[in-house]
C-alpha cells in the first residue's frame, strides 16, 4: 500500500476528522449523526463551487477564478426567476444558469489565452461585470420563487437521510474524478499546468484546454449556484460572494498546487469539509466574529507552512 | 593579489541523484586550469559549489590556506570569487548597464547610484570586447533584446566588473563566434598575468589546448585526474573522461552503423523548398525513407529553427513537402497527425512534465487514441512495452519522471514518440547530458529506426555522433545549409572546416538537395 | 523591424498605455463635469483618491518584486481601527502623533507577519496574504468591534481644508510619492526590487539578498497601509472595522492598469497612480453622465475590462497585421 502516503489531501481529510472529534470535546453534542450529515450538507455548497477553482488553479499559468462567486449569484438568481415556483421550470431555468456560467467562464478563458490579461485581473474584472450584469437584469428587484421540488431534491435527506445535494455532490466527485484521471482533456489538463512548452511539443493545443477550463469552472459556478438557491431558497445581491476566497482556500487545503499541474478534486473536497468544520467549530464553542476569523486566518496560515512551501533559492 | 583555492573530496546529491561523489580541483594566481568532462560528469555543480550558489555535501574548500564555508553567492564574492554562468544570471528586463552593475553599483552621498560614473565604467568595460559586438549592444539596451553572444559577453563583463581573484568561466564561450572567443582568451591571458586564477569549463578541445595551463577531468562526477597541459594530449584527456578506452558512436553500436548511402531506389519522406523562418534563410533538402541525415554546424545556426518549423511548432515561409504532398502545419499535433516527432533537447523545460509520471509522460501525445473514458489498462500496457523496449530503469510507471537520471529521462521523451511509431522523427541534440551507456541504447535504436524505413534528421552538437551514425551530414550556420558531407566526404576536418565557414578538402556539390527537391515536386 | 522597436519603446515606458487612458478619462470627465479644475472639486476628488493611491504604491513595490498582497485591506481596516479607537475629539497633538507612530507600527507589524511567511517561509503569497488578511479583519474587528471612533476635529478639518499655494493637500503627497519613488528607483534597493521580481534564480546568483528584499517590501506594503488608513480616516472621521476591505482588489486593478506587470520585474509607481485617478475619473465620469443607477456597475467594469484588455488586443492585431 505505497499509495497511502501521507499526501495533502489525505492530511486535509485527518484533519477534518480530528476536528470533528476535536468539536465534540469543545461542544457537548457536536458530535452525532445528524451533526455529520449537517457538516458534509454544508460542505458540500462549498465543495461543489470550489470544483471550478480545482481545475482552474491546476491549469497552471497563474490560473485563479475570482468570478465564481458572482456567477454563483447570477445562477441562483436566474433560476429563482425563471423557476418561480414552478417545478416543470426548474429543468429548463437550470439549463439557461448552466449556459450563462459557461458562456461568461468562456469570456474569462478568451481574455486569459487571447489578449494574455493575467487570470488574476481578468476573472476579477468579469466579476464586476456579472455583478452588473445582475444589477441591470433585476433593476434591485430580486422577484421570483424556488419551486416546492428543489428543497426537497437538494438539502432534505432524498435517501436514508442524506441530503440530495450530499449525494449530488459525490457524483459531482466521481464526475471530476472521471474528468481529471479518465479523460484526455484531464490528462492534458495536468500537462498544460506543469509545463505549457512541453504540452505544446507533445502536441496539446494549449489556449483550447484553457479556454475550456474557464468555461468549465463558469459552468461548475452555476452549478453550485443552483445548488446554493435549493439551500438557502431565497436569494440576495452577494450570495456567492462568501463562496468566493474559501474556494480558493478549499483547493490549496486539498493539496492542490497553486502553481498548477498538480492536485485533485477529492483533496478539494477534503478542504471544503475543513474549512466547513472549522467555521462551525467556531460557531458551535460561540466565539465572537473577531476570534472566528483569526483562528480561521491562522489555521490557513498553518497548513500552507506544512504543505504549501515553495523550493527554496539555494539548494 | 595572490589567490589559491582547493576543493576537496565535494560531494552534493540532488534528490537520489549524485551530481558529485568526490570532486577535487586546486587552482591558484596566474594559472588557467581547465574542467573537462562529459556532460553530467559534475563539472557545473563543482563550480557552483565553489561559487557559494549551491551547498555541497560533503566535503571542504579551503581558500588561501585556509578552509571556508560560503553559505551565499555573496560571501564568495566578497572573498573575490566570480563566475561567469553557462544558464545566464542575467536579468532580462534590466539593462546591460543595470546587469552588469546589479549589488556593486557605484554610489553617490552612500545611497543613490551613480548615472555618470556607472555609465562610464560600463563603456570601458564594453571596450574590452569593442569591435567583437553589435552596435546595438549599448550600455541602456535591455538584455532581453540582445541575442544569445551578446548576452554571454554582458554575463562575461558582469563578472570582470566585481575585479576578482579567481573567476570560473563555466562554458562561456558555448555562444560565442570565433572573434569573440580569440578576444576572450587575449583577456583571460592578461588577466593570468595580472595575478587572477581562471577556472575554465569548456568541452572544446582546441580551446582547453589553447588557453588551459593544466586540466582537471571529471568523470562520473569524481576527478579522474589533473595533469598540466604540457603533459596532456587529447586522447589523453578524452580517455580520462570517458574511462578506459574512447569509444565513438560506431564502435559502441557495432557494424551496423557504418554510412550507407541513402538507396537511389527510397522514397523521398521529406523536402523542402526555400525554407525560412527567423534565423533560417531559405533552406532546401531531402530526406529519403530508411535514411539518418545528420544536421551539423556550431550552436545556435538555426538548427533548432528548421527542427522546429518542421514540425509545425514556429512559423515559417517556403513549402515543406512530405510524402509527395505540400504541407504547411500550424500546430506541432498537425505534423504529430502526419507521423512526425520531435525529441528535443531541452529535456526538462521542453520534453518532459517533471512531476508528473513517467506514464504520463509517455502518453501525453496518444491520449487521444485510448478512448472517450481513457481504457487505462491498454494505455499501461503500451507504455510498459515501450519502456521495456527502451530498457528504462525505473521504479514503476506512476514514478514521477524528476526521479528518473538523466539518460533515462531522455528515454522517457523518445518514447512517447516510438509509441506513435514515426514515419519522420526530428531529433534537437537529443544526447546532451546523457551517459554514455544509455547513449549506446540511444544509437542503437536509432539505427533500427533507420532500418526498418524511418526518415530521421539529426541535430547533434557532438561531431562524433554525426560522424559515427549518420548517413548524411547538413552543415549549417548562419541559418542556411553550407555543405552536405557523406560518404567519403564525411570527415571531420570537413566537418570543422564546414562549420566553421572554411572550404573543405573535397568539395561536396553543393546543388545535390536542389535537384532531389525538383525530383520530389 | 517595427516589433522589436515598439517593444524597445514599450520597456522604456510602461506607463504608455495608463498616461493615454489618464488623457482621455480627464477629458470626458471635464466635458461632464466643467468645474472639475476648480480648486474646492479638485481638492475633494484627490481626497477621495488618495488613500487607494497609497495603498497602490505600496501594492506595486510589492507586485514589482515578484510578490502579491491580498491583505492590504484588512490593514487599512485594522490600521483605521487602531487610529480611531486611541483618538480623542480633542487630543493634543503630541498625543495625535503618538497614535499616528502606534498605528506605522502596526501596519508595519502586519506587513512583517506577511513578509515572514512569503519571504522566509516562502509561502505562496497569494494565499498566504488571503490568510493572514483573515487575521488582520478578526484583530480589527476586536479592536473596533462596531463602526464609531472618532479624530481629532481639528486635526481632521485642518487635513480638509489645507490647500498649500492653491493646490490641494493629495496633489503634494503623490508629487512627493514619486519624488521618493524616483530616488528609490536610483539607489541599489531600487535595483533589487527589480532583480527579485525579474529573475530570482538570477538575482541571487549575483548576490541579491533575494529574502531579505522579497520582507521589506511587505513592511513596506504594511507603512503604506497605515498611511492610507490615517488619509481615509481623516476623510471619513470616523472608523470602521470593515472600511478597506473593498480597496484590495481595487488596489491590484490599479496597478494593472498603471502598466506593472503583475507577475513582477516591471513597472512604476507613477503608473499605479494614474491607474487609482482613471478609477476614480471613470466613477465620476458615470455617476456625471446620467449613466442609470442599475447601469453603473456594469458600464465601471466593462470600461475596466476593456483597458485590461487593451494591450493584449494591440499585440493581437498586429501580429495579424504582421503575418
Amino acid at each position: 500500500m505505497s499509495k497511502l502516503r501521507l499526501s495533502p489531501p489525505l492530511i486535509a481529510l485527518l484533519l477534518a476528522v480530528a476536528l470533528f472529534f476535536l468539536g465534540g470535546l469543545l461542544a457537548p453534542g457536536f458530535v452525532n449523526l445528524a451533526q455529520a450529515i449537517n457538516i458534509i450538507r454544508l460542505s458540500a455548497f462549498l465543495g461543489i463551487i470550489s470544483a471550478g477553482q480545482t481545475l482552474v488553479i491546476i491549469s497552471g499559468g497563474e490560473g485563479i477564478d475570482l468570478s465564481i462567486g458572482a456567477i454563483v449569484t447570477l445562477s441562483a438568481i436566474l433560476v429563482f426567476r425563471i423557476v418561480d415556483g414552478q417545478n416543470s421550470m426548474v429543468l429548463p431555468a437550470l439549463a439557461v444558469a448552466l449556459l450563462a456560467g459557461t458562456a461568461f467562464g468562456a469570456l474569462n478563458g478568451l481574455g486569459v489565452t487571447a489578449l494574455g490579461v493575467p487570470p488574476l485581473v481578468m476573472t476579477l474584472g468579469m466579476a464586476g461585470v456579472v455583478q452588473g450584469s445582475i444589477l441591470v437584469l433585476t433593476q434591485g428587484q430580486l422577484v421570483g420563487k424556488t419551486a416546492p421540488i428543489m428543497p426537497k431534491l437538494i438539502s432534505h435527506p432524498l435517501i436514508l437521510g442524506v441530503p440530495g445535494v450530499v449525494v449530488i455532490w459525490g457524483l459531482v466527485g466521481l464526475g471530476m474524478w472521471l474528468l481529471l484521471e479518465r479523460t484526455v482533456y484531464g490528462k492534458r489538463l495536468f500537462a498544460v499546468g506543469v509545463n505549457r512548452t512541453t504540452s505544446r511539443l507533445s502536441g496539446v493545443r494549449v489556449p483550447r484546454t484553457v479556454l475550456l477550463t474557464y468555461a468549465l469552472s463558469g459552468l461548475l459556478s452555476a452549478l453550485g449556484g443552483f445548488m446554493l438557491l435549493g439551500f438557502t431558497q431565497s436569494v440576495f445581491l452577494n450570495l456567492g460572494e462568501r463562496y468566493l476566497f474559501p474556494s480558493v482556500a478549499a483547493v490549496v487545503v486539498g493539496g492542490t498546487v497553486l502553481a498548477g499541474g498538480k492536485g485533485s478534486y477529492w483533496g478539494t473536497m477534503s478542504g471544503a469539509l475543513v474549512l466547513t468544520l472549522i467555521g462551525s467549530l467556531l460557531t458551535a464553542v460561540q466565539l465572537p466574529e473577531a476570534a472566528r476569523q483569526i483562528i480561521l486566518g491562522a489555521t490557513l496560515l498553518v497548513l500552507l507552512s506544512a504543505y504549501g512551501r515553495q523550493r527554496s533559492l539555494r539548494q | 593579489m595572490n589567490v589559491s583555492l582547493s576543493a576537496r573530496n565535494i560531494v552534493k546529491h540532488f534528490g537520489g541523484v549524485t551530481a558529485l561523489s568526490d570532486g577535487n580541483l586546486d587552482v591558484s594566481s596566474g594559472t588557467v586550469v581547465a574542467l573537462l568532462g562529459a556532460n553530467g560528469s559534475g563539472k557545473s555543480t563543482l563550480a557552483k559549489i565553489i561559487t557559494g550558489v549551491l551547498e555541497p555535501d560533503g566535503g571542504g574548500i579551503e581558500l588561501d590556506g585556509r578552509p571556508v564555508r560560503f553559505t551565499s553567492p555573496q560571501a564568495a564574492m566578497q572573498q573575490g570569487i566570480a563566475a561567469v554562468y553557462q544558464e545566464l544570471s542575467l536579468i532580462p528586463d534590466m539593462t546591460v548597464t543595470e546587469n552588469i552593475w546589479l549589488g556593486h553599483e557605484p554610489l553617490r552621498w552612500g545611497v543613490r547610484v551613480n548615472r555618470r560614473v556607472l555609465l562610464q565604467r560600463t563603456e570601458a568595460l564594453l571596450d574590452l570586447f569593442r569591435g567583437a559586438f553589435q552596435p546595438t549592444l549599448e550600455p541602456d539596451a535591455p538584455v532581453a533584446s540582445l541575442p544569445p553572444d551578446e548576452k554571454q559577453i554582458v554575463e562575461i563583463l558582469k563578472a570582470i566588473s566585481r575585479e576578482p581573484r579567481l573567476m570560473i568561466l563555466d562554458e562561456a564561450t558555448a555562444s560565442l563566434d570565433s572573434r569573440q572567443v580569440q578576444r576572450l582568451f587575449e583577456l583571460m591571458t592578461t588577466w593570468k598575468q595580472q595575478g587572477m586564477a581562471l577556472v575554465f569549463v569548456s568541452h572544446r578541445m582546441d580551446e582547453i589546448f589553447r588557453v588551459a595551463d593544466q586540466a582537471v577531468v571529471l568523470r562520473n562526477g569524481a576527478t579522474a585526474g589533473a595533469l598540466p597541459m604540457a603533459d596532456a594530449s587529447e586522447r589523453k584527456l578524452v580517455s580520462l573522461m570517458v574511462g578506459v578506452e574512447a569509444r565513438s558512436p560506431a564502435t559502441v553500436v557495432g557494424a551496423e552503423t557504418v554510412q550507407r548511402r541513402a538507396e537511389t531506389s527510397a522514397r523521398i519522406r521529406l523536402a523542402t523548398r526555400d525554407l525560412a523562418a527567423d534565423r533560417l534563410h531559405e533552406v532546401n533538402f531531402t530526406v529519403h525513407d530508411g535514411e539518418l541525415v545528420g544536421l551539423g554546424g556550431l550552436r545556435g545556426q538555426g538548427q533548432e529553427e528548421l527542427l522546429l518549423a518542421l514540425f509545425g511548432a514556429i512559423p515559417f515561409h517556403g513549402k515543406i513537402i512530405l510524402d509527395d504532398e505540400p504541407v504547411h502545419f500550424a500546430h506541432p499535433r498537425d505534423a504529430m497527425e502526419r507521423g512526425v516527432a520531435y525529441v528535443p533537447g531541452e529535456r526538462a523545460a521542453q520534453g518532459l512534465l517533471l512531476i508528473r509520471s513517467i506514464l504520463e509522460n509517455l502518453q501525453l501525445p496518444s491520449w487521444a487514441r485510448y478512448g472517450a473514458i481513457l481504457d487505462m489498462r491498454e494505455a499501461r500496457s503500451d507504455a510498459q512495452r515501450i519502456s521495456d523496449d527502451l530498457s528504462l530503469v525505473m521504479a514503476s510507471l506512476d514514478a514521477p519522471v524528476e526521479s528518473l537520471s538523466g539518460g533515462n529521462a531522455q528515454k522517457v521523451v523518445l518514447g512517447k514518440w516510438l509509441l506513435r511509431e514515426p514515419t519522420l522523427l526530428l531529433l534537437n541534440d537529443p544526447t546532451k547530458g546523457v551517459d554514455v551507456g544509455t547513449k549506446a541504447e540511444f544509437y542503437q535504436k536509432l539505427t533500427e529506426l533507420r532500418n526498418d524505413g524511418a526518415a530521421i534528421l539529426f541535430y547533434s552538437s557532438d561531431d562524433d555522433e554525426l560522424l559515427g551514425l549518420c548517413d548524411r551530414v547538413l552543415v549549417m550556420q548562419d541559418g542556411h545549409i553550407r555543405a552536405e558531407l557523406q560518404g567519403d566526404d564525411l570527415t571531420r576536418a570537413n566537418l570543422v572546416a564546414a562549420s566553421m565557414g572554411a572550404p573543405q578538402e573535397n568539395q561536396a556539390q553543393p546543388n545535390h538537395a536542389q535537384s532531389d527537391v525538383q525530383e520530389a515536386a | 523591424m517595427s516589433k522589436p522597436n515598439f517593444k524597445h519603446l514599450n520597456l522604456r515606458h510602461p506607463y504608455l498605455l495608463a498616461l493615454g487612458l489618464l488623457i482621455v478619462a480627464v477629458l470626458v470627465n471635464a466635458y461632464l463635469q466643467p468645474n472639475l479644475f476648480e480648486g474646492r472639486v479638485l481638492n475633494s476628488n484627490l481626497r477621495t483618491f488618495l488613500p487607494l493611491m497609497i495603498l497602490a504604491v505600496g501594492q506595486t513595490i510589492v507586485i514589482i518584486a515578484g510578490g502579491i498582497d491580498l491583505s492590504v485591506g484588512a490593514m487599512v481596516s485594522l490600521t483605521s481601527a487602531v487610529l480611531v479607537t486611541n483618538m480623542q475629539p480633542d487630543s493634543p497633538p503630541g498625543h495625535i502623533l503618538l497614535v499616528i507612530l502606534l498605528a506605522l507600527g502596526v501596519g508595519m507589524a502586519a506587513g512583517a507577519l506577511n513578509g515572514l511567511a512569503v519571504a522566509f517561509l516562502r509561502l505562496q503569497p497569494i494565499v498566504t496574504t488571503y490568510a493572514t488578511s483573515f487575521i488582520f479583519a478578526g484583530l480589527a474587528l476586536w479592536v473596533l468591534p462596531r463602526p464609531g471612533g472618532v479624530m481629532p476635529i481639528e486635526f481632521a478639518r485642518a487635513y480638509r481644508r489645507t490647500m498649500p499655494l492653491g493646490l490641494p493637500l493629495g496633489f503634494y503627497v503623490a508629487a512627493l510619492i514619486i519624488l521618493i519613488w524616483v530616488f528609490l528607483r536610483r539607489t541599489r534597493f531600487g535595483n533589487y526590487l527589480f532583480a527579485v521580481g525579474g529573475q530570482p534564480a538570477s538575482a541571487y546568483a549575483t548576490g541579491v539578498p533575494v529574502n531579505l528584499i522579497r520582507f521589506s517590501t511587505y513592511v513596506i506594503m504594511g507603512l503604506m497601509a497605515a498611511f492610507s488608513a490615517l488619509a481615509l480616516t481623516l476623510m471619513t472621521s470616523s472608523g470602521d472595522p470593515r472600511m478597506g476591505d473593498a480597496m484590495t482588489l481595487d488596489s491590484i486593478v490599479a496597478v494593472v492598469l498603471g502598466g506593472t506587470r503583475l507577475s513582477g520585474g516591471q513597472g512604476g509607481v507613477a503608473g499605479s497612480i494614474m491607474g487609482v485617478i482613471i478609477l476614480g475619473l471613470i466613477r465620476n465620469i458615470i455617476s456625471f453622465a446620467n449613466v442609470p443607477t442599475w447601469w453603473q456597475t456594469l458600464v465601471d467594469a466593462l470600461i475596466i475590462i476593456v483597458a485590461l484588455a487593451a494591450p493584449g488586443a494591440v499585440r493581437l492585431l498586429r501580429r495579424r497585421l504582421t503575418t
